[in-house]
């Protein structure tokens, strides 16, 4: 029975023994870096070729492969996470096993680095010469916690007008090749009238059902654009003000008078503009390309006659648009310093490569991409190129902006479809937000 | 008043219209599935513009193609496929084991453990998933098989869905290979584990078929992407948006990843229709 019982016992001890006692790899160093963005293995998998990548995906997936092909002694391997993948870095926060690197919208860095679940950056980046004043304003703006840089930004996005020319020349609000938009609310609702009147159509595609941002996000630009100081605390928003009704009442009477799309969600809104449904389509930096694929194709609504340009200044307080950014942290572990310097590298290439990831639509978080002859040579980015100046982030210190937009889109969808009256909407967003706030750790 | 009794031929209309009933019922019910089918062979491009050139051609298989080009999802197959089985045949052990204890032993406490083990099936996971998170990170399981197959073994339905069985078996079976000299052991084993085949079958087809979809808990244990699920796998490789410009392969990663739980289906389907018939019992 002994016998029996033994042999198993120091086989297992013996692998155990295997296993465990293996000599320290002297293999390349390895980093895992976890992102969203999909996965195109198939169409790029083994491509290095990054100005041949098209897409968010496939200039990502290019951008890494041709890393580890130029630093045979470093070995990124990838986590693919479903966007925007913050449960699964939690929950690895949780156990202590963060990976090396993890994308992270900069409206949510305040959540970790309050927490300090990701380190500083500032010495890291110093490492490998990468200098914050490179960054843009809104980049900076994006990464920056209490005096440190938090995280290397990678682009910057905003809600961005996408116009349908052709629906626009056809309503006489056209001029010189270039769409006639609006300098204030009335001037809005009078060419929306002008528009609708001549084409028989909305003269705005919005997103509206189950968009957990998008109403958000006008409403920020908005109160921004209005000098409105509705996060002057960062734990409590204000938004029973005259500024905040004023949005509402605006998005409420565009609806009310057959102005703009109703009832569409995000994919019907998207195929609305690409069909020629509407004039104008309130959406981010990341559909440029596919809109601009669709005007070089003969036979799409949107041929010859598509073109984009940031949220125009409807009220006098100042040119700003509500952004965010995609930006790269580092998730606080202990890491030999050969690791660290490791991810500096990758670091550093990311941001030596922002230009390729330009291509995405997304608008380069470095001045010198912007000066740069060939990002201004891409399609639509003169016209675009303004918001670095006019982007502009949430106050830093603010928590929970991913529910925050939704709290506030959720309220004002029932304000705007006439479920709520306007006041109650707000006063029922800036409760539910201001509860969420006062509950936070 | 005269009672006539029914024609054959209003008899057989009577049949027709319920097949019609049935068919049309039927119908309805495979809608979802022949539309997540006729996207998945349409691409991106089309469907972004407008989901009805589904009903025209062209047909194209390549977001198929995309999904066996990516080199991981054999990988997240397999994991599937251990943690899957694995679950299984470890809740039909244990559930099988405790059933019996539960219906015939007598033991000290059975009662209140097994009024215990009820409380279980009240307790929704959402409620312990953080204190098992915890417990699985000290126990340093995260990323492992272990850590994907253990929490499923704790099958409180499954031990009582076993009792009952055990229970309602007649005990004269045990009292007779008692006499004849049978040990427990061997009465359970020869006896009473034959006899109780199709609630086993009942069991281990529901236990598979949920330990395949289940999402949660592989998406914060196993967040290497080395030991991702099929369900985590699949997800992962979704691009922003992909309900839009990506529709076509979103759809051809859910036939994808329910073709093996189709397989399982046509394989053992009496065996689910008796299950679900009885379970309704």
């Amino acid at each position: 029975m002994i016998r029996w019982l033994l042999g198993p016992a120091v086989v297992a001890a013996a692998l155990v023994a295997v296993t465990g006692c293996k000599p320290a790899s002297r293999g390349p160093v390895q980093i895992t870096l976890q992102r969203f963005f999909g996965a195109c293995d198939a169409e790029f998998g083994s491509s290095t070729d990054v100005p041949a990548a098209e897409g968010e995906c496939g200039i990502i997936t290019t951008l890494i492969n041709k890393f580890n092909a130029d630093n045979p002694d470093i070995r990124v391997k990838v986590n693919i996470v479903y966007w925007p993948g913050y449960d699964q870095l939690s929950a690895e926060l949780a156990a202590g096993h963060p990976p090396d690197l993890v994308t992270m919208h900069e409206s949510v860095i305040s959540d970790y680095s309050q927490r300090h679940l990701i380190m500083p950056l500032d010495a890291v980046l110093a490492s490998v010469g990468v200098d914050p004043a490179g960054f843009t304003r809104a980049a900076r703006e994006g990464v920056t916690r209490d005096g440190s840089v938090y995280a290397l930004p990678f682009d910057t996005w905003a809600p961005l007008w996408h116009v349908n020319l052709n629906l626009m020349r056809a309503a006489g609000l056209v001029r010189d090749g270039a769409p006639v938009l609006p300098h204030s609310a009335e001037e809005l609702l009078q060419q929306a009238r002008q528009f609708t009147r001549a084409t028989g159509k909305p003269y705005l595609i919005q997103s509206i059902v189950n968009d957990p941002a998008a109403s958000a996000r006008n409403l920020f630009t908005c109160l921004m654009q209005q000098n409105s100081d509705f996060f002057a605390d960062p734990r409590r928003i204000r938004l029973q003000t005259p500024e905040a009704r004023r949005v509402l009442q605006l998005f409420k009477q565009i609806r009310d008078e057959g102005l703009t799309t109703r009832d569409q969600d995000y994919t019907a809104a998207t195929a609305a503009f690409l069909n020629g449904q509407g004039g104008v389509y309130i959406v981010g930096t990341w559909m440029i390309g596919t809109y601009e694929q669709a005007s070089l194709q003969t036979g799409s609504p949107l041929a010859g006659g598509y073109t984009v340009v940031p949220f125009p200044q409807l009220y006098s307080g100042r040119d700003v648009t509500y952004a965010d950014g995609h930006s790269w942290v580092i998730p606080t572990a202990k890491r030999s310093a050969q690791k660290t310097a490791a991810i500096a590298r990758l670091l550093r290439f990311l941001r030596d490569n922002d230009f390729q990831w330009s291509r995405t639509g997304h608008l380069p978080a470095y001045q010198d991409v912007i000066d740069s002859a060939r990002w201004r040579a891409l399609p639509h980015r003169t016209e675009v190129a303004r918001l670095v100046d006019t982007a502009a982030p949430l106050p830093a210190g603010v928590q929970r902006q991913f529910t925050i937009q939704q709290i506030i889109s959720e309220e004002m969808e029932s304000a705007i479809t006439g479920q709520k009256p306007i006041d109650s909407a707000l006063a029922d967003a800036e409760r539910r937000v201001n509860d969420l706030l006062f509950n936070l750790l | 008043m005269t009672l006539r009794a029914p024609s054959a031929g209003a008899g057989a209309g009577r049949n027709w219209a319920l097949l019609a009933l049935l068919a049309l019922a039927s119908l309805a019910m495979a809608a979802p599935l022949l539309w997540t089918l006729l996207l998945s062979l349409k691409s991106n491009g089309d469907l972004l513009r407008s989901t009805r050139s589904a009903f025209s051609p062209p047909y194209t298989l390549q977001n198929y193609s995309d999904i066996l080009g990516h080199s991981a999802v054999f990988g997240w197959l397999l994991n599937s496929t251990i943690v899957s089985l694995a679950v299984t045949l470890g809740v039909l052990a244990l559930s099988s084991l405790a059933g019996y204890g539960f219906a015939r032993l007598r033991f000290p406490g059975r009662a209140v453990l097994f009024i215990v083990l009820l409380f279980g099936l009240a307790i929704p996971e959402q409620s312990v998933i953080i204190a098992r998170h915890q417990m699985f990170s000290a126990l340093n399981l995260h990323n492992t098989y272990r850590g994907l197959i253990l929490p499923g073994l704790a099958a409180p339905f499954g031990v009582f869905l076993m009792t009952q069985y055990f229970r309602a078996t007649p005990r004269e079976l045990e009292e007779a290979a008692t006499l004849d000299g049978a040990s427990r052991f061997k009465i359970f084993w020869r006896i009473l584990l034959p006899l109780s085949l199709p609630a086993q079958a009942t069991l281990g087809i529901f236990t598979f078929l949920s330990t395949w979809n289940d999402y949660w808990w592989p998406l914060i244990s196993a967040t290497d992407s080395d030991m991702y699920t099929l369900t985590v796998g699949v997800a992962s490789s979704q691009m922003n948006f992909a309900q839009t410009n990506g529709l076509g392969y979103l759809m051809a990663q859910a036939v994808f990843a329910s073709a093996p739980i189709l397989i399982v289906y046509v394989i053992f389907q009496r065996y689910i229709v008796a299950g679900v018939s009885r379970a309704a019992t």
